[in-house]
């Protein structure tokens, strides 16, 4: 068979020994650098680079798919110990991950996350391997009409994100999409809600709102307390899974790995709404919902594994058609055009041993990853023995560090310290921050993408649901809708009844 | 019948999204609009704001209803030395250089809690300096100037 | 021969380079040379000016690094640069957008032809007109009539306000005096799938973006923008062969240092620049970008206050006919 042999060339090529040595640095210092607070995947990317150039083509890029890979873990670390997401996908994460950590199963989040990761990783490099050329040909099917309706399930399952009011919820998400927005607008170049600032004119940085609304809220929310609550966290109780926890997270794991599987290998976006659907799928098909938002297995399993998922399947477009899933894989043609290989769709072709290399390093990278990990969980716990006084100046001094390595925007870090406060008010009003967050990732996308249909479709809204995919979607979202809502009505319809008995 | 009470979360959040909604809708208006065929710059966000004004309204709403947890302490202290931090960063980093700045942003940021003893904080600015000029001027050799012309270098 | 030569030229040149950095070794430059991209990591120009800034460095003697100050069509890294101070340290290497964006951004925060001096041309990247593989025309001329005839449907993919493929777009409408619908993305990655897709009919970007797509018959191309065609696209005619005389353009990069930087700052980094370029390393870098480093003879100052001076004045009625702004 075709694909065995050239697996054997990937293996064969990234299990020299340098190899293996570049891919095991990589991912060391990839999460070493990606568990500081505020430092996410892209910052941590564009500092390692540079350490990169000096290698050989094959060796450069297997260390920084390495370190991709370790930057993506080390900031799951961060999302679950200290609830600092420095990806939309951690965000997710952070949800349930923070919670058990509090109730003293950092130890067991984490590891779940490792594990998890790595079966999702393990089962979508295969699925690169074999079905990369067919599978791209699919994701080229995709135009603005189809993103569109593909934003609207995301926007729609983002529902579920919520533990509390809907209502609630569904304001956060408008107005994460609404911030979404600030910034250049790409079809006229007016600037939009930019109070006349240029270096808001790109947008708000990710990194800024992500650790402004969740890490900076949660560390004033510690401290507003100080006195009379000595104990943040509870005892440490076991640093692996139980035999309980294992069962728990083998379903939501294997979802995961198939809707960020299948959402990695569209080009325009897809792997952004890995984890947040997998959440929403979890939360729906679990028996206890209510779990969830309080420290759910399945609601760090699911997104973790789909998350890992479609950041291997990512891979996908950048490898076939030369082109970026995102700033991630941006960085990563960048690094490949130093070395001097322009990817493109002749890659596969022309530089076999390259091609299949990257891939089959991206298993060993992720084993390696677990291997790592594992016995590093107990170190990562022991820091939430450090007393909280101490750990907060740490990391507002990383994530000061972290949001301005990336653009040297001084304004980066003025609205790191205003969505702090934005978050706090809002947790202190009960909204919950992972909707907003949601939104704000989507906004752009849902705005391009259904302005760029009408403009494609000649001015028809019916684009929409002429286009066979595009409709498919928009009857999921609809499915979604009612399966979100009828479950809630019957309940408060019970709990009326339940009241006037 | 019951006296009326208001949940003061939510007549408070209610209120903060319609005004930050009102904040989007004005803005939008001052963007071109356009037409459902051919959008301008302001059709998008104006519809947005408006759903997040509608969405305000309800909240609004339902503070009137029912009654819950109070909004509890407020972290002034907190806000009061972590929020300058990294604006004291952002301002110095350049003038200053990195070293100085991230020291005093270190210091700034340990004054939020009472716990800190002054010694304590001094000395983990110090560490902390350390540690990250050493990882990330000297070892990933970040393009920060480590003392920057403010200082006479 | 005329290779023999060059080597000649360059070998020589880089003696001198040397010699001279002996001489000038007390007092510039001292310590690291920072050179600000006005582009994220990753991206052309971030490419462009890694490459360089190593070669330079080398001769040098001392450190170039890069900073990423990304942000509003580069016009932030320019002004950093432009209010750095002006001791040879902070320089910047911006591409054809320094010009451009004198037009298109109404409100600059630096006067674009006061606020530096000129160190040199780094290279030109050409451009290519390429479309869906399924367009029906064969050539330039059949893609201008077909064009004509289908104002109203034709769609002209481009990266965003102020982008190579922009720019170019613009151009080609203007010299084609047709109109077409335009269709702007969020950067060069989403408008070339969906060029692969097919769910846009043309896109003019440059060759860095389009010549692996090309070569890999994803897309068609129609014709390049250079005076020449280029080795690694043979069978590509240029714009002129297909009928466009005028249609040259080239996404061209410069390197600039604050005003008021002290001559001998300005000549040594010109003399780095032009030992860089004669590297063949880079070259062969570039090469594989689709490019070639800029002739030693425009590595200069004059060479490139020459060219922004008579880029801006070549833009401006394009892109004020367009009506396109970025602010």
């Amino acid at each position: 068979m075709d694909f065995l042999s050239n697996l054997a060339l990937g293996f064969s090529t990234a299990s020299s020994i340098e190899n293996l040595f570049f891919c095991l640095i990589g991912v060391l210092l990839g999460t070493l650098i990606g568990v500081l607070p505020g430092i996410g995947a892209t910052a941590t990317i564009a500092m390692l680079l540079p350490i990169t150039f000096q290698l050989e083509p094959v060796s450069s890029l297997i260390m920084l798919a390495g370190i991709y890979y370790g930057a993506q873990y080390g900031g799951s670390t961060t999302a679950i110990l200290i609830n600092m997401p420095g990806e939309s996908s951690s965000a997710v994460t952070a949800i349930d991950g923070y919670q058990m950590a509090r109730k003293g199963r950092a130890g067991a989040a984490l590891s779940i996350a490792a594990l998890g990761s790595f079966f999702a990783g393990s089962v979508s490099t295969f699925l690169v391997a074999i079905f990369a050329p067919p599978l791209t040909a699919i994701a080229l099917q995709f135009g603005s009409a189809e993103y569109f309706s593909l934003m609207i399930v995301g926007l729609v399952s983002s529902i579920a994100l919520a533990h509390g009011s809907v209502i609630k919820a569904l304001a956060m998400v408008a107005l994460g999409l609404l911030l979404g927005l600030v910034g250049t607008d790409i079809y006229t170049g007016t600037p939009r809600f930019t109070l006349g600032i240029r270096e808001y004119s790109d947008g708000l940085n990710f990194v800024a709102v992500a650790v402004g609304v969740f890490g900076i809220a949660e560390i004033l929310r510690n401290l507003e307390n100080e006195k009379t609550r000595s104990l943040l966290m509870a005892k440490v109780s076991g640093l692996l899974p139980t035999r309980d926890d294992f069962r728990k997270m083998v379903a939501p794991v294997l979802r995961g790995t198939v809707i960020g599987s299948a959402l990695g290998i569209l080009p325009g976006g897809g792997a952004i709404l890995a984890s947040f659907a997998s959440y929403t799928v979890e939360k729906r098909v679990s028996d206890k919902p209510e779990e969830f938002g309080q420290g759910a297995i399945a609601g760090v399993a699911g997104p973790e594994s789909a998350n890992n998922a479609g950041a291997q399947t990512s891979f996908i477009p950048l490898l076939t058609l030369g082109i970026p899933a995102n700033p991630v894989m941006a960085l990563m043609i960048g690094a490949m055009i130093i070395q001097g290989i322009v990817p493109g769709p002749n890659v596969a072709t022309e530089q076999p041993a390259l091609f299949w290399g990257i891939i089959a390093s991206m298993w060993i990278g992720n084993l390696m990853l677990v291997v790592l990990n594992l016995p590093l969980i107990g170190l990562w716990v022991k820091l939430l023995t450090i007393p909280y006084y101490v750990l907060f100046p740490i990391i507002m001094a990383f994530c000061s560090i972290g949001v301005y390595s990336v653009n040297s925007n001084v304004y980066d870090l003025f609205a790191v310290a205003f969505f702090g406060l934005i978050g706090y008010v809002l947790v202190k009003l009960r909204c919950e921050p992972a909707p907003l967050l949601l939104g704000f990732v989507l906004g752009p996308l849902l705005e391009e993408n259904l302005r760029r249909a009408m403009i494609l479709s000649r001015g028809d809204p019916t684009t929409f649901f002429t286009r066979p995919i595009s409709a498919t979607l928009l009857l999921i979202a609809l499915a979604v809708l009612v399966i979100v809502f009828l479950p809630s009505v019957r309940k408060k319809r019970d709990e009326v009844f339940q009241e006037e008995d | 019948m019951k006296s009326t009470t208001f949940d003061r979360a939510n007549l408070l959040c209610g209120l903060l999204f319609i005004a930050l909604g009102a904040f989007f809708a004005l803005q939008s208006l001052t963007l071109e609009l356009g037409t459902a065929f051919r959008m301008g710059p302001g059709y998008f966000p104006l519809i947005l704001a408006c759903a997040l004004i509608l969405l305000g309204g309800v909240i609004l709403l339902q503070s009137i209803r029912i009654e819950g947890e109070p909004i509890g302490h407020i972290a002034w202290r907190g806000m009061f030395f972590i929020l300058p931090a990294p604006i004291f960063f952002g301002l110095t980093v350049r003038g200053l250089g990195f070293v100085p700045a991230l020291f005093l942003t270190a210091l700034i940021a340990s004054f939020a809690s009472g716990k800190m003893k002054p010694l304590t904080a001094l000395v983990l600015a110090f560490c902390l300096t350390i540690f990250s000029v050493l990882v990330f001027s000297y070892g990933l050799g970040l393009p920060f100037r480590r003392f920057g012309p403010w200082l006479g270098f | 021969m005329k290779t023999l030569n060059a080597i000649i030229g360059a070998t020589a040149l880089a003696a001198a380079t040397l010699f001279s950095a002996v001489a000038g070794a007390q007092t510039y430059p001292d310590r690291t040379v920072t050179m600000v991209v006005p582009f994220s990591a990753g991206g052309p120009t971030d490419t462009v000016a890694r490459l360089v800034a190593e070669a330079m460095s080398k001769d040098l003697g001392q450190q170039v690094i890069i900073e990423n100050v990304g942000g509003a069509g580069g016009t932030l890294g320019a002004a950093r640069v432009a209010n750095a101070e002006a001791d040879g340290y902070t320089v910047l290497l911006h591409h054809i957008g320094m010009a451009t964006s004198d037009t298109l951004y109404r409100k600059l925060p630096y006067e674009t032809l006061n606020a530096f001096e000129y160190v040199g041309l780094v290279t030109e990247v050409p451009m290519t007109i390429v479309a869906r593989k399924d367009l029906e025309p064969t050539d330039l001329k059949g893609l201008i009539e077909y064009a004509k005839a289908n104002k109203d449907t034709v769609t002209v993919a481009n990266a965003g306000i102020g982008a190579a493929s922009h720019l170019c777009g613009m151009l080609f409408m203007s010299a084609i005096e047709t109109p077409l619908v335009t269709v702007p993305y969020k950067g060069t990655g989403p408008a070339m799938t969906d060029l692969l897709g097919g769910q846009v009919d043309i896109m003019c970007d440059q060759t860095t973006n389009t010549t692996k797509q090309i070569q890999g018959g994803t897309i068609k191309a129609y014709a390049v923008t250079s005076p020449e065609r280029l080795d690694v696209l043979k069978d590509v005619p240029t714009a002129a062969e297909g009928g466009l005389s005028d249609f040259q353009v080239g996404i061209w990069h410069g390197i600039y240092a604050p005003k008021g930087t002290p001559e001998e700052a300005v000549n040594r980094l010109s003399e780095a620049l032009k030992v860089a370029l004669a590297d063949p390393n880079v070259a062969a870098r570039f090469a594989e970008l689709g490019t070639e480093p800029s002739p030693q003879s425009d590595a200069t100052p004059e060479a490139l206050k020459a060219k922004l001076e008579g880029e801006i004045a070549r833009w401006k009625p394009v892109i004020e006919a367009a009506g396109e702004y970025a602010d």
